[in-house]
């Protein structure tokens, strides 16, 4: 029995559902349900235009990597002066901080010369694939609101806010019955990141570890009921058969029946994805595994390219989340050097294999960070949060390579030509997977809601 | 749900006792707010009956829809356990519910199951869910206590509290309404709280107290979307930044309420006696004259370096700031203060830095000395809790309109005098500003007060309540098709003084509860044409298991449920024990809820089935049923041991007879026997082989029948 067969009104778009209800308890759950079930395979919101990018891998750098280090070369002729900044977190005065040198040399790569720092040497030979947008902004100067500002594109969890992959994975659904929509790779700083907030549980990430075991609860646990477990399966068949009969006309034993299948094939295709034996050695070696400092990584973005392959829509990789975040280096900017060797080589070799195989014009790869990193220290050799001007970049899914896209000042603190709020990021991303910001939203409890909020575009100089 | 669309506002005559500011939409649009009538009986209504299925039956009657007959006895009874004590019926008692031939067998159980101090660890959470209970959150401090107040909720519940006294004691620490008394040379006195209601204003106190021990602002504004939800059943909080959308609410009506609490700060109280706060007041001076004598080293040892180290930091700042440094502190101007102040980090000397220069052995000895005082703690801590209380000085502060709800910015130009929506136009403020709001809330006359408690009530046997947003009795959600059962109920809950078991007792010994679940078939046809959502109780609502549900249903078929009533939180994790060991598992409903920006608070468990992490009021739980929770079911550490404990007890129990180990099995998970097939698959399944019994019983716990109420 299909849910259609109970459910008229067939392809209503839950947005529209949702808003009749009134209410959007019972429309949320409706939701839920019909996503889980595999009925919706299609948009539910979009495309609203034909897409570039059919899906997107996002790297997270938890704790704020400094883009004077790395992306965004400043001169070291301000170095040592005491400068006025404004302090973050509890104290927002104008007071004097020194200006610390930037110990890298930077070197133009590719035919774009793009020039990137001696920290991301192999991210810099893939520069003309690259568009480094060195304008972006946010508002908040502590790690978690940050984090929470850049994934949902609102500041605070007043209205419960879902992250950016769960509004993908709600308006796109799902190329892939047998897997999930969003999932998240790595650590992250916040649970907010992996949250479907008022879209419902069935949009937020499903945490995948690059291990035997990428779901929690995916594989029986060792010993006890496993020997017997096909023989099981089949009783369970068997002694569900009564209750099924007895409540055919019911929705919610329906969608138990597809959840359980759902489940079945998540526990033969799941395993796959994580099992890595078949791929060829340099393929392996291209994205650092087999080395100590890169492995980890490595097989992380090994694994997002697999998942990319088999069509998920939205797949998040934080590195060196939990707390702050290992990138926030306030005391010495060197311990930034083990961070960038170790996702550099897998970085690289995750947009090389992608676009040895073809797949990169069709797959969005997103660099970004909670936020920069100040031109100055706090009596270190580190250096502060700094939301008003740092860099991310984007490469593949219709993107152009080879560019540099806005500034900061002189120093690396605002960003002053072609400034560019977080949100701008996200209406970019939701623009290549064929996504109109503008018709992203729910209505919730009488009120819109969206991810990107109005005076938030695309970054058009990119595309 | 259909017919929620249709929600609309019925013409209602004017009318009415309640106060309505000039607004667009007046308070008597709204039938939430109209007087409260109790409506006749039916003409139809059966002598004898219940007054529930008097209505009920004459509507269905009317609407043209045949109500089912009664589920199997069995059937009911996992139903109203799970329901009201939220554990289901151990073999015997199925046995002794089934053997008991009197007509009032089942009104016996109901009562038995009521009296049972599970049942206010089952409605405890149920209530804590609408009160937004949560260990911790960004701002709570974890581990102070606030267990408390859910041991009081559950304790209140389980003594059969009045809704109206469990209402005041968590809004004023008084269940009565006299909270002073005059003495006999005629003074007026405070009547001292009973000390346990103490523990009620957990409810207030809930996220007020912060890490860096300030005073949260948003104690108020919970109060006012908490309270306003769950108590009044209108959505006041959406009157924060702009009036309600649909409901006659203004934004002056929200900082109003919110002026309410603005006098109200969280105290921090040491729960120890006498003598444990004397045997501790010694270990923090212990302490303190501890880490005097090793500061007074360490900065012996450290002084002539960190001198060096600072002096030469100096000479490197321009000569006017160097200037500006030396001065003493006294002479700076305030503009010089500025510039020492901004140069206070530059010229801050870390302990890092010191031990850079300094020699080797110095360097040990001072990494040593360092790591002592580190380990120092500041002297033992007592339990506590957080309690609120009026603070005269914030009394006297005037309360105003913030800007876009920001506690920062108020706006100056729009001072507010505490009130609340709906409620008089110039309330008698003389005895508390929380408490005249809680007198009027729970006032006999107040009709807003029992028709949001017993919708409430209605929707947690039912599954969904006669008005379908328990939290929002406003225009949103139309008027309820039931309206008169609404009444009826909210008069009867009223005039039965605000029971609430007897107001359980009345739902769940009506036909309407006790009816088939079962859709299917010709008989019930007819009406699932006309009524497939089920708006109407012609079935019962076929529900898949809550969170605790499914927890305990799980451990308490394995033997495996630890019952104790109270004490803090347990995160649910299981403890690194080989399988069979005999451990137990505290309830689903004392696991811990709370959000942390940092880290998962709330268990795998409870966020794959559905539960809150407890930031908000969260009134309506969305069930869904997806794959993780079938991953759950088939292959977590969880289910896999209480299926090898619960293999190991039938096959105990049953004396090794393998037959009689399916029909034990059948009876703890799903608490019926087996059919005549199904113990034929099973016994086929089994094939003679007693170590197949752990693989049955972890079959039966996969079943979906043990997923459902039904």
């Amino acid at each position: 029995m299909s849910l259609h067969d109970t459910y008229p009104c067939g392809r209503i778009s839950r947005r529209r559902f949702l808003h009749q209800a009134g209410g959007g308890f019972l429309g949320a759950a409706m939701g839920a349900l019909w996503a889980e079930s595999g009925e919706i395979q299609n948009a539910i919101l979009g495309p609203h235009f034909p897409p570039r990018a059919r899906s997107v891998i996002f790297l997270f750098m938890c704790g704020g990597v400094s883009h004077i280090d790395t992306f965004d070369p400043k001169d070291n002729k301000w170095a040592g002066k005491f400068i006025d900044a404004v302090g973050f977190g509890d104290n927002q005065a104008e007071m004097k901080r020194p200006v610390i040198p930037c110990l890298r040399t930077f070197t133009r790569h590719g035919q774009s010369g793009i020039p990137v720092s001696d920290w991301f040497p192999h991210v810099g030979s893939m520069a003309d694939e690259i568009a480094v947008v060195r304008s972006m902004w946010c508002n908040e100067s502590n790690h978690f609101p940050a984090v929470i500002e850049n994934c949902t594109g609102h500041r605070g969890r007043q209205f419960d806010h879902p992250s950016l992959g769960a509004w993908v994975s709600y308006a796109l659904g799902t190329e892939n019955r047998n897997l999930p929509t969003f999932v998240n790779i790595g650590r992250p700083s916040s649970p907010v990141q992996l949250t479907g907030g008022y879209l419902g549980a069935s949009v937020s990430a499903t945490p995948f570890q690059a291990g035997e075991m990428p779901i929690p609860n995916l594989i029986p646990p060792k010993g006890g009921v496993g020997a017997d477990r096909d023989r099981a399966m089949e009783a369970l068949q068997v002694l569900n058969r009564e209750f099924r009969e007895r409540y055919e006309t019911h929705l919610d034993i329906a969608a138990r029946v597809k959840s359980y299948e759902l489940a079945a094939r998540m526990q033969l295709s799941a395993p796959q994805v994580v099992d890595f034996s078949r791929e060829p050695r340099h393929v392996q070696e291209q994205y650092g595994i087999g080395a100590p400092e890169t492995e980890e990584f490595g097989r992380q973005l090994l694994l997002a390219r697999r998942l990319a392959e088999e069509g998920v829509r939205f797949i998040q990789i934080c590195h060196a989340g939990g707390g702050n975040g290992a990138w926030d280096s306030h005391g010495d900017m060197k311990s930034h050097g083990p961070l960038c060797r170790a996702t550099d080589k897998p970085i690289a070799g995750l947009l090389q294999d992608l676009k040895q195989r073809g797949m990169l014009d069709q797959t969005l790869v997103v660099w970004t960070s909670e936020f920069g990193r100040t031109p100055w220290s706090q009596n270190t050799t580190g250096r502060d949060h700094n939301p008003r001007g740092y860099t991310s970049w984007l490469a593949g899914g219709g993107v152009r390579g080879g560019v540099v896209h806005g500034a900061t000042d002189e120093v690396g603190y605002r960003a002053v030509e072609d400034p560019h709020y977080c949100s701008d990021l996200h209406a970019t991303l939701l623009r290549q997977l064929g996504l109109d910001h503008r018709r992203m939203e729910v209505n919730l409890f009488g009120r819109a809601l969206r991810l990107v909020e109005e005076g938030s575009e695309p970054i058009l100089g990119i595309l | 749900m259909v017919l929620l669309l249709a929600a609309l506002l019925l013409p209602l005559p004017p009318g009415g006792t309640l106060r309505a500011g000039p607004k667009a939409k007046r308070a008597e649009d709204l039938w939430a707010l109209r007087p409260l009538v109790r409506p006749a009986l039916p003409a139809s209504a059966r002598p004898g009956a219940n007054p529930v299925d008097a209505f009920i039956e004459a509507s269905l009657r009317e609407r043209g829809l045949t109500p089912l007959g009664r589920a199997e006895p069995l059937v009911l009874l996992r139903r109203v356990y799970l329901d009201l004590i939220g554990i289901p019926p151990s073999p015997a008692e199925q046995e002794a519910f089934l053997s008991d031939h009197s007509p009032d067998a089942y009104e016996k159980v109901v009562d038995r199951l009521l009296a049972s101090e599970q049942h206010g660890v089952r409605y405890g959470r149920r209530w804590l869910d609408v009160l937004r209970y949560a260990d911790e959150d960004e701002q709570l401090v974890p581990s102070v206590g606030l267990h408390h107040w859910r041991d009081w909720v559950i304790g209140a519940l389980n003594e059969d509290l009045p809704y109206d006294q469990f209402v005041r004691a968590q809004l004023t620490g008084y269940r009565g309404a006299a909270r002073t008394q005059i003495t006999a040379t005629g003074h007026r006195v405070a009547v001292p709280p009973r000390a346990d209601d103490l523990f009620a204003l957990g409810f207030l106190a809930r996220g007020a107290a912060r890490f860096d021990g300030a005073q949260s602002p948003e104690l108020a504004i919970s109060a006012v979307e908490t309270i306003s939800t769950a108590f009044m059943g209108m959505t006041v909080g959406c009157a924060k930044c702009h009036d309600h959308f649909y409901d006659p609410i203004s934004k002056r009506d929200y900082y109003a309420m919110k002026a309410l609490f603005d006098p109200l700060v969280v105290r921090k109280v040491v729960l120890a006696g006498a003598e444990e706060r004397v045997a501790n007041g010694k270990a923090p001076a212990e302490a303190a004259r501890k880490r005097a004598a090793l500061e007074a080293k360490i900065a012996e040892l450290a002084g002539p370096y960190r001198e060096r180290l600072y002096e030469e930091r100096l000479a490197m700042l321009p000569g006017e700031v160097q200037q500006v440094i030396r001065k003493p502190e006294k002479q700076r101007t305030a503009a010089e203060r500025k510039i020492a102040d901004d140069y206070y980090p530059v010229l801050r000397i870390d302990a890092g830095k010191i031990s850079e220069v300094m020699p080797e052995g110095e360097r040990k000895r001072y990494g040593e000395l360092r790591k002592e005082l580190d380990g120092l703690g500041s002297g033992g801590d007592l339990p506590a809790c957080f309690t609120v209380e009026v603070d005269p000085a914030r009394a006297l502060e005037k309360s105003f309109i913030l800007i876009s709800g920001d506690p920062q910015r108020p706006d100056r130009a729009h001072e507010v005098e505490p009130g609340w929506p709906f409620g008089p136009a110039n309330p008698d403020l003389r005895e508390g500003r929380v408490e005249a709001l809680s007198d009027w809330l729970t006032a006999p006359e107040n009709p807003l007060f029992p028709r949001v408690a017993v919708n409430r009530i209605w929707q947690w046997h039912f599954g969904e309540g006669l008005h379908a947003l328990p939290s929002d009795l406003g225009s949103l959600g139309g008027v309820p098709a039931e309206l008169d059962l609404l009444n009826w109920l909210a008069a009867e809950f009223v005039s039965r003084g605000f029971g609430m078991k007897s107001l359980h007792r009345l739902m769940v010994t009506s036909e309407a509860y006790r009816r088939s679940s079962e859709t299917r078939g010709e008989r019930a046809a007819p009406s699932l044409t006309l009524d497939p959502a089920l708006a109407h109780p012609w079935a019962f609502r076929l529900q898949r298991l809550d969170a605790e549900g499914v927890w305990d249903s799980i451990f308490a078929s394995a033997g495996r449920l630890d019952l104790r009533v109270g004490g803090p939180s347990f995160d649910g994790a299981l403890p690194g024990l080989p399988a069979g060991e005999g451990r137990s598992m505290r309830r689903g409903a004392y696991l811990v809820r709370g959000f942390s920006a940092s880290r998962d608070v709330l268990p795998p468990f409870l966020q794959t089935f559905d539960v809150d992490d407890g930031r908000v009021p969260c009134p309506v739980r969305t069930r869904t049923v997806t794959a993780p929770q079938s991953l759950f079911l088939m292959n977590s550490r969880e289910v896999a041991e209480a299926a090898d404990a619960l293999g190991h007890r039938v096959e105990r129990e049953s004396g090794g007879d393998l037959g009689s180990a399916i029909d034990r099995a059948y009876a703890l998970v799903l608490c019926r026997p087996p059919t005549h097939a199904e113990h034929r698959h099973a016994t086929e399944f089994l094939a003679g082989n007693p170590a197949r019994l752990v693989p049955l019983a972890w079959v039966l716990l996969n079943l979906d029948e043990f997923l459902f109420v039904r």
